[in-house]
């Protein structure tokens, strides 16, 4: 079920209203269950077993693995719950992936492998699912959190429907706190959380969709070369087009858990106001880096054993990042890329140390202009669908095509540059602050006039379904 | 009791938020009546949109012994169910689709090993000959695929979308959404770029069966009636080949692909005539520059009378009678509403002798 369909909306209004009149706070737990069930099975009925199935057994190890006082003994519980998980992840999104690199390795041995081609489905939001489950049993190991005694209360932390298939990834730690009692009541949480929903469809359905979605897939779907403008102008709106969509999902998941009384995590922090990109991962997919940062970097050794050591495994952690993306050598090439950026900033710093002049704010804008360039760079694997059409991409980008085609409508261009200038002034008037903190500074009729301003677009749009970027992550 | 890592809870801004929401409700429900209103003064109607959704609903009507309709738009709009229904004893399953190709829609069906049933298949040869990747085999691969893998909250979505689509005028998605509007800004392009030609605005009303009619603003003289003739004369301009492959290169692969789509089909007819299906090609009507364009760039000899001689399919071509001939397509390309269930009924007897009896198949056009 999509945030942005009718569905949605007679199941959000069903759900919110039963959950609010019921009295019992475990038949309220029981309702969320069933909602974020139907919520999934509404895809593909079979694969909520699955879900289900992967998020007991995670139950039952962390229980198992919290009765056990030797270390080596958790160890074992945890090893066996990281692999059926990642074994699952791995089945299902990079099993075609394998097999088609094992019979590259075979044929540069001279060795002709014709594999079967695995006709799979993957399970909508499968790489999302499988970082909440894990979140449990490695914060148990680690020794942060108790095993819960409820399976319903694990349950609900893996499949509340908000975050269920795109993110933000909530820890097990994080929500199942919020289990214990029912939400207190809070002035204006269930309005504010109707207008984060609002921001959250408008920037998906208005902006990414309408706006630029067009414009990015026009270019990157071209057979031939393209001069720079379009080239740029093309990228430019997958940037934007990609933040939207993800973001703007985010922003829904954060504000229809807060109409049901649940508190997530910002996800996105103004990243394209970023400076330097260890500043953009602390504002990009945030619960994805703090993950990788807190299970796999600083396990491996973070920055502990030295820089060398470090950008080594900065590289190795962002390789995984791609990797978690997609079943695809594009996916890999763009998390290396911003391994290769995080190292060469690391490096910088390290060689120039603390410049004061950095803080200036032309400087800053310079430097912010410079990482966003990078970052559009990176996009152009990501988004293109082999290294032929990245290549070119670039090409056409740097002036290698000055006699190329041009595709894009002159309005087209225009909504790339409009969109994006706004996508600017706004994430750098609030890169310091938040938008809950902007929204008190704005008088109320502002606040009104902009809610439905928002809400009139979408509208128009009439909320066409398309489905979200991340999904198929 | 849980150890958790960290007790966060969000900031709620401090405003009066449910005078804001009633203002913001108030206003929307003011603002959205004000746009139906002024939807309808510029003659628009309630009228079902043409989604992918609505084509899988009626590939679910599909039996293994229904009569089908597919091809394009001159099929949607010229075809009266009613009239098929009277004259051929079954009421048929509309998939033809605007600007579509058949090819996919065919071959999902003819490789459906269920069906046996009776195909009408329009032929207008830009379309029915488009090579894969194009958007004509786009169009049709799109909704072949989504009747495949549809799930049950698009299905909830498009059946609480027709309730809308039914009252409100507003809803009309090819022509009064955000990104439609956004199209039709005046916004002069670069002289040198491959800006594609936008589709005619809206000229038709389609309903839950998906019977397209034409609306009666377009079939009078007049702007829109202009404005739909001038997007056909463009969308029926071959465009030039594209810059990064080989005029010949692309000559050739062009033929390859025009050479297959007559060896594919006639694999697909095959196909279906072995289960006891039958099938007859059908060139709906066309007039004014759009004809002279047609014929000029797709002449008959080597696209419909090739197709007939290669498939041995039954074919019914609409200048070939007299009584199919005398019709005018008010904006070239589709009979008006009311001259849709004159052709349909003038057609019948033909498509009659075309499936002829008991299986048999008599080709009613002179064929080559």
């Amino acid at each position: 079920m999509l945030f942005n369909s009718l569905t949605f909306v007679v199941f959000f209004a069903v759900v919110v209203s039963a959950y609010w009149m019921m009295r019992s706070w475990p038949a309220r737990k029981n309702l969320l269950v069933v909602a974020s069930y139907v919520f999934y099975g509404a895809w593909n009925p079979p694969f909520a077993a699955l879900l289900f199935g992967t998020t007991a057994m995670d139950f039952y190890l962390g229980r198992i693995m919290g009765k056990q006082t030797q270390p080596e003994a958790r160890k074992v519980w945890l090893v066996i719950s990281v692999a059926v998980n990642l074994s699952m992840l791995g089945f299902f999104k990079y099993g075609n992936f394998l097999l088609e690199n094992f019979q590259w390795v075979l044929a540069r041995g001279g060795i002709a492998y014709q594999p079967p081609h695995l006709d799979l489905f993957l399970p909508i939001g499968i790489s999302f699912y499988t970082f909440h489950s894990l979140s449990y049993t490695l914060d148990i190991y680690r020794g942060v959190l108790k095993p819960t005694r409820s399976l319903r209360d694990f349950v609900l932390a893996v499949s509340f429907f908000p975050q269920l298939v795109a993110g933000p990834i909530v820890r097990a730690g994080d929500f199942l706190p919020q289990l214990e009692a029912p939400p207190k009541p809070q002035q204006g949480r269930f309005f504010w959380g109707l207008l984060l929903m609002t921001l959250g469809l408008f920037e998906k359905v208005v902006l990414a969709d309408t706006l630029l979605a067009g414009s990015a897939d026009t270019v990157f779907a071209y057979g031939g070369s393209l001069v720079a403008l379009d080239s740029w102008a093309g990228v430019m709106a997958f940037a934007g087009q990609i933040f939207f969509d993800f973001a703007g999902y985010s922003i829904c998941a954060i504000g229809a858990a807060l109409c049901l009384g649940f508190h997530l995590k910002d996800n996105f922090r103004f990243p394209y106001a970023a400076v330097g990109f260890s500043d953009f991962w602390r504002r990009w997919h945030i619960s994805l880096s703090t993950f990788l940062r807190d299970y796999l970097y600083i396990p491996i050794g973070g920055n502990r054993a030295g820089a060398a050591r470090a950008m080594i495994n900065l590289m190795i952690v962002m390789f995984i990042g791609g990797l978690w993306h997609g079943a695809a050598w594009t996916f890999v090439v763009w998390g290396l890329l911003h391994g290769s950026y995080l190292a060469l900033e690391r490096l910088t710093k390290v060689i120039v140390g603390e410049a004061s002049w950095t803080e200036h704010l032309p400087v800053k804008l310079l430097l912010g202009l410079g990482t966003y360039v990078a970052v559009c760079v990176a996009w152009v694997f990501f988004r293109a669908p082999d290294f032929t059409v990245a290549a070119r991409m670039l090409s056409g980008m740097f002036g290698g095509h000055p006699q190329g085609d041009a595709l894009l409508s002159t309005r087209e261009i225009l909504q790339i540059g409009i969109v994006t200038l706004g996508m600017f002034i706004v994430h750098w008037s609030l890169r310091d602050t938040s938008i809950e903190s902007a929204v008190n500074r704005m008088p109320v009729w502002a606040v009104t006039g902009v809610w439905i301003f928002m809400a009139g677009a979408i509208l128009l749009t009439q909320g066409n379904s398309n489905a979200f970027i991340y999904f198929q992550f | 009791m849980h150890l958790s890592i960290s007790n966060f809870e969000r900031v709620i801004p401090t405003k009066p938020w449910r005078g804001i929401t009633v203002s913001v409700v108030m206003t929307l429900v003011v603002a959205t009546a004000a746009w139906e209103l002024y939807c309808r003064s510029l003659a628009y109607g309630p009228s079902l949109n043409d989604t992918g959704d609505l084509w899988a609903e009626a590939r679910r009507r599909v039996e293994p012994e229904s009569l089908v309709i597919v091809g394009d738009s001159r099929a949607l709009f010229d075809s009266d169910l009613d009239e098929l229904e009277k004259g051929l004893g079954k009421r048929p399953v509309q998939l033809a689709q605007p600007g579509s190709t058949a090819f996919p829609v065919l071959s999902d069906l003819i490789n459906d090993t269920r069906f046996h049933g009776t195909i009408i298949c329009s032929v207008v040869p830009r379309l029915f000959f488009a090579p894969p990747g194009s958007p004509p085999m786009n169009r049709s691969e799109k909704s072949v695929r989504r009747s495949h893998t549809q799930t049950y909250a698009q299905r909830a979505s498009h059946v609480l979308g027709i309730y809308l689509e039914k009252w409100f005028a507003c809803m009309k998605q090819d022509d009064l959404t955000l990104g439609a509007l956004l199209e039709k800004l005046p916004i002069p392009n670069r002289p040198y770029a491959q800006v594609p030609p936008l589709l005619p605005p809206y000229f038709a009303s389609l309903d839950r069966e998906r019977r397209a009619r034409m609306v009666e603003q377009c079939a009078q003289p007049g702007k829109l009636q202009d404005r739909v003739k001038h997007r056909w004369a463009r969308l029926f301009t071959p465009p030039p080949p594209p810059s990064f492959i080989p005029k010949d290169a692309f000559a050739e692969k062009m033929h390859a692909a025009f050479e297959a789509r007559f060896t594919d089909t006639k694999a697909l007819v095959d196909k279906l005539r072995a289960r006891g299906g039958k099938i007859v090609f059908v060139r709906f009507p066309l007039s004014g520059d759009l004809k002279e364009l047609e014929d000029r760039t797709t002449p008959r000899a080597t696209t419909w009378d090739r197709l007939l001689k290669e498939t041995a399919v039954p074919g019914i071509y609409f200048e070939d009678f007299p009584e199919l001939a005398d019709f005018t397509c008010p904006e070239w390309s589709h009979l008006s509403a009311g001259d849709s269930v004159e052709f349909t009924k003038r057609l019948v007897p033909h498509l009659r002798a075309a499936f002829g009896s008991e299986g048999d198949v008599k080709p009613v056009a002179s064929s080559p």
